[in-house]
């Protein structure tokens, strides 16, 4: 072999490489993995229709231009026909009616009753869904699985906090979804949501990112996927088709968020794979909400610790007797740096909970427990800023 | 969402050098689709001075002799309507009648030279979840031969769904693709690619589900476009459509328990079953809750009837209804409605 061939040859050989090696676009390798993840879960998303019920509550606001939206009607049972639900025993109909409908209805956003999208989360009909599909009290809930197959769903158990529901379909041997810890979720990586609101073979799917964890006192993940009301009750995934959590509307404390934020790029997987234990409660039917104590406390005070401000004379905190300018240093032994941090140990609590806490009062310790409660309908509705306990967007009149 | 790359915009600098400056060569394919399609996406402006039209949008080339397709809009008028092509120059360009229904309309500029144009990638059928980007004009944040905006997402679906178009409903009833590569003002008449630069889609305007009320990025897939393109590329004349038979309404034959009035309506329940109707002879029977006709929700009373008013005689339709707990599924062929 002569020198120029030769040398021919290997500038060929390095061109090729080069070429290969510029075609090797890490997208097109992302593309096959977001299919495939989407493939996987796609036969455990189903699509969530509702009929009948009315919205109670919207929150006032600027109408929308145009005119469609009926005035809410409080208090009143709407006129329609009458179904299953007039031969429970009353105080299965009042457990229903009163954890009825919230206010998930934010100033300027137009509540349709358009279909949204359930997971199941086990093999004989545990479904997932939004509170937000919810919202209208429906009397009939329907679930559409992957094979087309319909079912009426009942409707059992609820975590606000988290804006999950769940109800239960007449079927078995359903497909189940992987589903993360969450502690496992890093900042940063794929995130992927789907949605079965267009009413065809496949799920829509959403792509993003993981923008935080631990969001909303550790209940949620934060990405910046679409997620709007057309995906709500969808799963959140990860690249490899394990499901990280379930897109609902969720705010931290503000009531002007939330649903509001859909499609912003700010969206939330409320987690699953650490509330084993709350998903059995909300089998029976449990409706949990996120713990009050029912303080304010005193945003001047540097700390260490909380000082109170004001306490709720019905609040479990009254029942204690925390007062005024007492400071609360620990939450079960976690200390309590600044006011904040008393917020956030206590609102990542469930209600019925026990929280032992150590108070300073006038120079001596006192170590003290409460079981907290559920928020009262006046503290919810209520419209003061820094608080302890700020609702969640639809825990207001409840 | 993936970042949304803005093509170089350097509006503080002199045109020609925001074209002409230095930049590397591309490196990905992702990168060599964009460089491949941008010359063929045009800026198109129209009559300016009407407060609620905007005066912008995007177009796309299809014909070496200067054909770009755009969407049909307000600001398209005789005589004030121009494209810019990616070099900067402005040609004024003639209005050819448009497709109403699709709602585009087909622009010709004459540049004397052959320009790039994109072939419709009509055979193709991407699954949800396939990265795609689109080019546009988004809010004329590109002048002259300042590149276009370029933003990337993934295929959502490719669905029919109720859209409105500010407070109008849109009289669509194709599939789109829905996308969520961000669609704004003046994007729409830009085209949707897939990573590898084959066009699939025409942006349509920022619309609204009329279902969800959510905002959706949808595009118009390229081969409902090919037709109207090849009407004027090719000169193909597509045979006339058959005159529309005469609507005769199909006839189920259930009376509602509709009582609803003014802007409520209530769950379809059935009040009366026609004896020896089609309703009757598929066991339809009163109290029953319709849920679904040919797999379409049906919410309200309201939603039945105009469900029903598209539904024609012989026709067969698929009924959901929900009895009691259970939930059943019916096929029935439809009567004609006697008036």
């Amino acid at each position: 072999m002569t020198r120029p061939t030769c040398s021919v040859l290997v500038l060929a050989l390095a061109l090729a490489t080069a070429v290969a090696a510029q075609d090797q676009d890490p997208l097109l390798e992302l593309q096959h993995l977001i299919q495939r993840a989407a493939e996987r879960v796609a036969p455990c998303t189903v699509r969530v229709e509702t009929f009948g019920g009315v919205r109670r509550a919207a929150a006032a606001g600027p109408a929308i231009a145009d005119g469609a939206r009926p005035e809410p009607r409080r208090g009143r049972r709407p006129a329609q026909k009458p179904d299953e639900d007039e031969h429970k025993p009353p105080d299965e109909k009042e457990g229903r009616r009163g954890r009825g409908l919230e206010g998930l209805v934010t100033p300027g956003f137009l509540q349709t009753q358009g279909a949204t999208t359930g997971l199941i989360l086990a093999a004989d009909g545990w479904i997932a869904v939004s509170r937000f599909a919810l919202a209208y009290d429906p009397t009939t809930i329907l679930v559409t699985l992957a094979d087309g197959r319909s079912f009426e769903a009942e409707r059992k158990g609820e975590d606000t906090s988290r804006g999950i529901a769940l109800v239960k379909i007449a079927a078995e041997g359903l497909p189940v979804p992987e589903i993360v810890d969450p502690e496992t979720v890093r900042v940063g990586q794929w995130a992927i949501v789907l949605g079965r609101t267009f009413g065809q073979q496949q799920p829509s799917v959403h792509l993003g990112i993981v923008s935080a964890t631990r969001r909303i006192f550790g209940r949620a993940v934060q990405v910046d996927a679409n997620c709007s009301p057309a995906n709500y009750g969808g799963p959140v995934l990860d690249l490899d088709g394990r499901v990280i959590g379930l897109c609902t509307p969720l705010s931290p404390a503000g009531r002007d968020a939330g649903v509001d934020w859909y499609d912003s790029g700010i969206g939330f997987a409320a987690t699953l794979g650490d509330i084993g234990a709350l998903l059995a409660r909300m089998r029976e039917g449990e409706v949990l909400h996120r713990g009050w104590l029912g303080v304010t406390t005193d945003p001047a005070f540097t700390g260490p610790g909380a000082r109170i401000a004001n306490v709720d004379p019905t609040s479990p905190a009254a029942g204690i007797g925390l007062k005024a300018k007492d400071v609360v240093v620990e939450v079960d032994g976690r200390p309590v740096r600044h006011h904040f941090e008393l917020q956030m140990l206590i609102a990542s609590r469930l209600a019925g909970e026990k929280a032992a806490l150590a108070v300073e009062r006038g120079g001596e310790r006192v170590a003290l427990e409460v079981v907290l409660a559920p928020l009262p309908a006046a503290e919810r509705a209520a419209e003061k800023k820094g608080r302890v306990d700020d609702p969640m967007p639809w825990e207001e009149g409840r | 969402m993936l970042a949304a790359v803005l093509a170089a915009c350097f509006a503080q600098q002199p045109y020609a050098d925001a074209y002409s400056f230095a930049e590397r060569e591309p490196r990905t394919p992702l990168e060599r689709a964009i460089d491949a399609v941008l010359p063929c996406v045009v800026k198109v402006h129209g009559a300016s001075g009407l407060a609620t039209v905007q005066p912008y949008g995007s177009g796309v080339i299809v014909s070496e002799q200067g054909h770009v397709l755009a969407l049909d809009q307000v600001m398209l008028q005789d005589g004030q309507t121009s494209v810019v092509l990616w070099d900067g120059s402005v040609h004024a360009a003639e209005l050819l009648p448009p497709d109403e229904k699709l709602g585009v309309r087909m622009l010709k500029i004459d540049c004397g030279r052959p320009l790039p144009f994109l072939k419709p990638a009509a055979d193709l059928s991407p699954p949800p979840g396939t990265i795609v980007f689109s080019v546009g004009n988004c809010f004329r944040l590109a002048e002259f031969s300042e590149k276009l905006s370029v933003t990337s997402g993934v295929l959502v679906a490719r669905a029919k769904t109720g859209l409105r178009y500010r407070l109008q409903d849109v009289d669509y009833d194709g599939e789109l693709w829905i996308t969520d590569a961000m669609n704004n003002p003046g994007h729409g008449g830009g085209g949707l690619f897939t990573l590898d630069g084959k066009w699939i889609g025409l942006n349509a305007k920022v619309v609204t589900s009329r279902e969800t009320n959510t905002h959706i990025s949808a595009a118009i897939p390229v081969a409902d476009l090919v037709p109207y393109i090849e009407r004027w590329t090719l000169g193909k004349v597509a045979p006339p459509e058959p005159p529309a038979a005469p609507a005769a309404r199909g006839w189920i034959g259930v009376k509602l328990f509709d009582h609803g009035s003014g802007q409520t309506s209530p769950p379809a329940y059935v009040e009366r079953v026609v004896p020896g109707s089609p309703a009757a002879l598929a066991g339809i029977k009163p109290d029953d809750l319709i849920v679904h006709v040919d797999g379409q929700p049906v919410r309200t009373c309201r939603q039945f009837h105009e469900a029903a008013a598209k539904l024609r005689p012989g026709q067969k339709v698929a009924i959901t209804y929900k009895r009691g707990a259970s939930v059943h599924k019916v096929e029935l062929t439809l009567g004609e409605e006697k008036r």
